[in-house]
């Protein structure tokens, strides 16, 4: 309980912390909208007045894209890959050993307070506009938007693992140049965030199907739209469960080798 | 059993070789060379339960590695360690509760929280109760004057500010244990008394155990009985600084500017250490020849235009250890 208590703390104060950088908070909006209007756009022009593409129509396609931007958010919000790699890279991680808390786990904590603030402060707001005057399909029962925040928050902690894990890599690598690549490939692309898998020649579909990323934005956009409904439902977040737990046991994995090697090696 | 127990200690560090160029960066893909560093070298000391020790050595000497293997953070690679009962590297959290910890070079605050946030922080990650925040917080207020910057964000702080901010955040929680590395590195003269006082005061009230790694004599001097002086990874000396002194403060240096026409200057009884120009240092044993005897033994063949006798403080003392290792000076070498 105090455990609980002590973590939940780090969300208050990142809470606090995320008002600091009011600026951050617009560019960072604005970023996101500029993107949302560059996406929005393509799919207009590569819909081209069609109503209906590989059976998804038009309205649900320019839905999927303002849900992924919307998720986009909510997972930016959180400690960035560069953050994590500078953090190790100035020994400030190391540090973090001396304290009885776990850091994985503190990290997660303090992203949820500047999600939040992020959320209540420019996401929700903007997106409920957003929702109100576009003409965009809206789940119509309760139980769709209740499966669709709990697949999303499930993305979102899969990308919390998927992201840390690969900024801890940090500590054995000289150079990261590849493992940002990588990770951005699999975030843009193959997590679905601005192509949905529908679209994906066959061979590439397979691929993103078989890897974790595409629980962070493709399924529980599907789920909102209602591409994946019914029993398909309880598949994808049995998928997303399972890719949770392992790419858990990885950072785990990852985490006590870094730790290790920090008190072996002095970092 | 002491609070701190350190036995055979030892660290090495395996440095994995940089290729230069394409080719060596490609040869070090399949095959690291590595060269070992041993930063610590069978180090052993005990400390008792309020003692405030100095643990001191030039630069590389093993120092702050030492402390990382007190605070859990580094594993020796032999020996043993004890912090308050607890093996720190095999039960680093339990441990934490135990210590407090200021790294001068760096902060452990957070960096971008106000840094009033980084104490609060800091008391639920320590479980710290209400009223004894309260109480410690108005201790550190008074004496530290932290509610000059408490609103200010930690990045913001000047070194001094963050210096105080810093210790007393490591004290937050009432460790009965508390290693400084550096404490007062980039003070200035007021702010390093300030730390000093502090420091003594809370040793004094609290019995706090305190390591104290430093490069200014004046803080082991103000703050220390006892010292432990380490070189290249090796203890050199512990015990107390009172005995250095008597060991080695029998020597003393005759400064002496002689008329520029002067032919080379010869002595007996002090030894020549220095020559720069007419301007000759002689360091010579006080039970051995007065100051007066050597004078006159030189102005009896030179014409002396001023002079000077300097006697050793704690710092250049040790300064001639770190050059001349701990062996005593009796030199009476006529050059
Ligand atoms: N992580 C590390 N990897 C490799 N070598 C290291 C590491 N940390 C320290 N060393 C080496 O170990 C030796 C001791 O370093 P340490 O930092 O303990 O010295 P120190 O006594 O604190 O010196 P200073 O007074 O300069 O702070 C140095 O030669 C240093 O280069
Ligand atoms: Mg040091």
């Amino acid at each position: 309980m105090g455990q609980l208590n002590m973590y939940w703390t780090f969300t208050k104060k990142a809470f606090l912390r995320s008002s600091v950088y009011r600026f951050e908070v617009w560019s960072r909006t604005g970023s996101n909208l500029i993107f949302l209007v560059m996406w929005g756009s393509i799919w207009t022009a590569l819909y081209a007045g069609k109503e209906e593409a590989a059976g998804v129509s038009f309205t649900a396609m320019l839905t999927y894209i303002v849900v992924s931007k919307f998720l986009d958010g909510v997972n930016e919000a959180g400690t960035p890959l560069w953050d994590i790699q500078e953090k190790v890279r100035t020994g400030d991680i190391s540090l973090e050993l001396m304290r009885p808390f776990d850091v994985p786990l503190r990290y997660l904590f303090a992203d949820f307070g500047s999600v939040a603030f992020y959320m209540l402060t420019a996401l929700l707001p903007i997106y409920f506009l957003l929702f109100l005057f576009m003409d965009l399909t809206l789940p119509t029962d309760g139980f769709t938007w209740i499966y669709f925040i709990l697949s999303a928050f499930l993305g979102f902690l899969i990308r919390y693992c998927v992201e840390m894990t690969f900024g801890l890599l940090t500590f054995f690598l000289v150079e990261t140049g590849g493992i940002e690549d990588i990770f951005y490939f699999a975030m843009s692309l193959l997590s679905g965030s601005v192509i949905p898998l529908w679209f994906f020649p066959g061979w590439l579909e397979t691929i993103a199907l078989y890897l974790p990323f595409q629980s962070i934005f493709f399924l529980p956009i599907s789920i909102f739209i209602g591409e994946i409904n019914g029993s398909q439902i309880f598949t994808s977040l049995g998928i997303q469960f399972f890719w949770l737990v392992v790419c858990y046991l990885i950072l785990r994995l990852v985490w006590n080798r870094a730790s290790h090697k920090v008190v072996v090696q002095g970092g | 059993m002491s609070i701190i127990e350190v036995n055979g200690l030892h660290k090495e560090f395996l440095i994995a070789k940089r290729e230069t160029g394409v080719m060596g960066a490609i040869k070090s893909l399949f095959k690291r060379e590595f060269t070992k560093k041993e930063a610590v070298k069978d180090i052993s000391f005990s400390i008792e339960k309020g003692e405030m020790v100095g643990y001191i050595g030039p630069n590389g000497a093993g120092k702050s590695t030492t402390i990382k293997m007190l605070t859990g953070i580094l594993v020796p690679s032999a020996g043993e360690v004890t912090v308050n009962g607890i093996i720190p590297y095999e039960n680093r959290q339990a441990n934490a509760k135990n210590i407090g910890v200021v790294f001068g070079q760096r902060t452990q605050l957070w960096w971008d929280l106000p840094t009033i946030e980084s104490f609060e922080l800091l008391k639920a990650i320590y479980r710290v109760p209400d009223k004894r925040y309260k109480e410690n917080m108005a201790i550190f207020q008074e004496i530290l004057g932290l509610d000059e910057f408490i609103n200010t964000p930690v990045r913001q702080l000047s070194l001094g500010q963050r210096m105080r901010a810093d210790i007393a955040a490591s004290l937050l929680h009432d460790p009965p244990i508390l290693f400084l590395d550096e404490p007062t590195i980039g003070l200035d003269v007021v702010a390093k008394e300030k730390m000093r006082t502090f420091i003594q005061e809370i040793n004094r009230e609290k019995q706090v155990t305190v390591i104290l790694t430093t490069h200014d004599m004046e803080d082991i001097e103000k703050l220390c009985q006892r010292m432990v002086l380490i070189d290249h990874g090796q203890k050199v000396y512990d015990g107390e600084i009172l005995a250095v002194k008597e060991r080695f403060g029998k020597m003393r240096t005759l400064v002496v500017d002689l008329e520029e026409t002067s032919k080379q200057l010869y002595v007996t009884g002090g030894a020549l250490v220095k020559q720069e120009g007419y301007r000759y240092w002689i360091r010579f044993n006080r039970d051995e020849i007065s100051a007066s005897d050597l004078i006159t033994q030189i102005s009896q063949t030179h014409n002396i235009k001023d002079l000077t006798v300097e006697e050793p403080v704690i710092e250049s003392i040790i300064s001639r250890i770190y050059q001349e290792g701990f062996t005593e000076q009796h030199e009476t070498v006529h050059i």
